[in-house]
């Protein structure tokens, strides 16, 4: 953990110096700006708490967010990789195989249309208030972009090479493991990128639907004793979880740096 | 200078040429494009070239020049006609023959090395593989680029890259379609240049496809002029003009403008 930790400060300082200092300049004035508001307009604190309030809150309440951060961790992650080799393995099967690609492929632009948040309360029933139904939950938000990404790649590799391997006679072996998969690698990681936070949502709203336990069943916690300002820091913590989730694939998929033209 | 109308008229020009071996025949070759009622490219194409002998196919653009390359190559099929390469009739692409086309096929995913070895990596052991790449890098000057990306490297040289794939499984037949149309004049002599020193090192059949007369001249040892659509080749011209080549001094030869002159006539410009 300490490693990605590390690889994750080296990206960032990447990021230009200026941009982080404008950016966080920026978004301490906003909470400044938010924290006088609310004192001027002397906002009732179950309203809409201080900065300070949620910043106090989230280290008195550390312990509670931090357990259940890591149960929707866990269940966002276990989605994520789902989708990924699922979405993966889909898309080479609707790619290669003709009777997949009339068969699954409507199927799966079918379920796309499907509002999959009004899917969670079918999934609670199947699956249970446990892990199970999140990480269900998960992978069907997170599912669609990487098998529509990684489709197009495998669409969209460039008819020239192709041509080229053909010339070079080169087997149906290595034209996919050469050519069309690294063609289409830049293409899964966008998938992936945008699948990430996808599945963090997934996972919050089947914790909203039905739950023990995760940051969405705290934030339903915290409304029903009117924590306010409990609601806000879970919400920062989920905010912070995407966040880190989404730079840490971002930093896997710095590797696959080239775009095949 | 000899102007030879070329159509059934191939063994006299066999025999002019004192060739020894034909490594590509192309006999009354017919492409149509969109079935019937589709664009006529081709109309009784036939042509040989010799064994170790420079070609160029010269003609307006879109007359169907690539796609005769393309059926030589294998990688296109005629509608009627028959292409023979080295004795074989072309279905698919062959192992005696390199391509080179104009946009360069490099992965963009491997270096120099890696795109050089990208042909016999599977056939030879790493140590041939690596020694093979090595001579090729020699060969196209491109020592110290051998890490280098294709996006790192200059037109030129992706196209030097491109030549190197096709040349180093060591075909007998090395087929071009516009190789240097993407690049700037200078790029383009320097590679000619290279490419004769190949040519003159190696012996290989080439088959040039090309829009510019110049480029033809300093190149072949015969040129196929070919019409607009649907395409035949109006007249085969030998280029006597002695070897080695520069591309440069040869440009001040009197029998070099003959030559260019005498190819825009065929061509009507």
């Amino acid at each position: 953990m300490t490693n990605i930790f590390g690889y994750l400060t080296s990206s960032l300082s990447r990021i230009p110096y200026r941009t982080i200092r404008d950016a966080g300049l920026f978004f301490l004035l906003l909470a400044v700006i938010w924290e006088a508001a609310v004192r001027i307009f002397k906002i009732k604190s179950y309203l809409l708490p201080t900065p300070t309030e949620i910043i106090k809150e989230m280290f008195q309440s550390s312990p509670l967010l931090w357990q259940h951060s890591l149960v929707t961790l866990n269940e966002v992650l276990l989605g994520f990789v789902a989708a990924m080799v699922f979405g993966l393995l889909i898309a080479l099967a609707v790619f290669f195989i003709p009777l997949f690609r009339r068969t699954l492929y409507p199927l799966v632009i079918a379920m796309q249309g499907v509002p999959k948040v009004a899917l969670a309360p079918l999934i609670i029933v199947w699956f249970g208030y446990g892990v199970s139904s999140k990480v269900i939950m998960a992978f069907l938000f997170a599912f669609f972009p990487v098998v529509i990404s990684t489709l197009g790649g495998l669409a969209t590799t460039p008819a020239h090479l192709i041509e080229h391997f053909r010339a070079l006679k080169m087997s149906a072996w290595d034209t996919f493991w050469k050519l069309r998969v690294p063609s289409a690698l830049p293409n899964f990681i966008d998938g992936c990128k945008v699948a990430m936070p996808l599945a963090v949502i997934g996972a919050v709203v089947g914790e909203f639907v039905g739950s023990s336990d995760g940051l969405g069943n705290l934030i339903l916690l915290a409304s029903g004793s009117s924590r306010t300002a409990l609601m806000f820091a879970t919400l920062f913590a989920i905010t912070f979880l995407s966040l880190l989730l989404y730079l840490i694939v971002e930093l896997c998929g710095s590797f696959v740096w080239w775009r095949a033209r | 200078m000899s102007i030879i109308p070329l159509m059934k008229q191939t063994e006299d020009i066999a025999s002019t040429q004192s060739m020894t071996e034909t490594s590509i025949i192309v006999d009354n070759v017919n492409k149509v494009f969109g079935g019937t009622g589709g664009v006529h490219v081709l109309d009784n194409v036939s042509a040989r070239v010799a064994d170790c002998e420079f070609v160029s196919l010269l003609g307006p653009s879109g007359c169907g020049k690539s796609t005769l390359l393309r059926i030589i190559a294998g990688l296109e099929s005629c509608d009627s006609g028959s292409v023979e390469v080295l004795g074989r009739n072309v279905v698919e692409p062959g192992e005696e023959v390199g391509i080179v086309f104009q946009t360069h096929n490099l992965l963009p995913w491997r270096n120099v090395e890696g795109n050089l070895a990208l042909s016999i990596e599977k056939t030879l052991d790493a140590g041939e593989v690596r020694e093979l790449v090595q001579k090729m890098i020699g060969t196209l000057g491109l020592q110290g680029f051998e890490k280098s990306f294709p996006h790192e490297l200059s037109g030129g040289m992706r196209q030097r890259v491109a030549i190197g794939q096709a040349l180093v499984r060591n075909p007998r037949i090395l087929l071009m379609d516009e190789p240097f149309g993407a690049l700037d004049a200078l790029t383009r002599d320097r590679l000619n240049l290279e490419l004769l020193r190949i040519w003159q090192a190696e012996r290989k059949t080439v088959v040039l496809v090309t829009h510019s007369v110049v480029e033809a001249v300093v190149l072949s040892d015969r040129v196929l002029v070919m019409s607009d659509r649907p395409s035949r080749v109006i007249e085969a011209v030998d280029i006597d003009l002695p070897r080695p080549r520069d591309p440069q001094s040869i440009r001040e030869a009197p029998e070099f403008g003959e030559c260019v002159v005498n190819l825009n006539r065929i061509m009507g410009l």
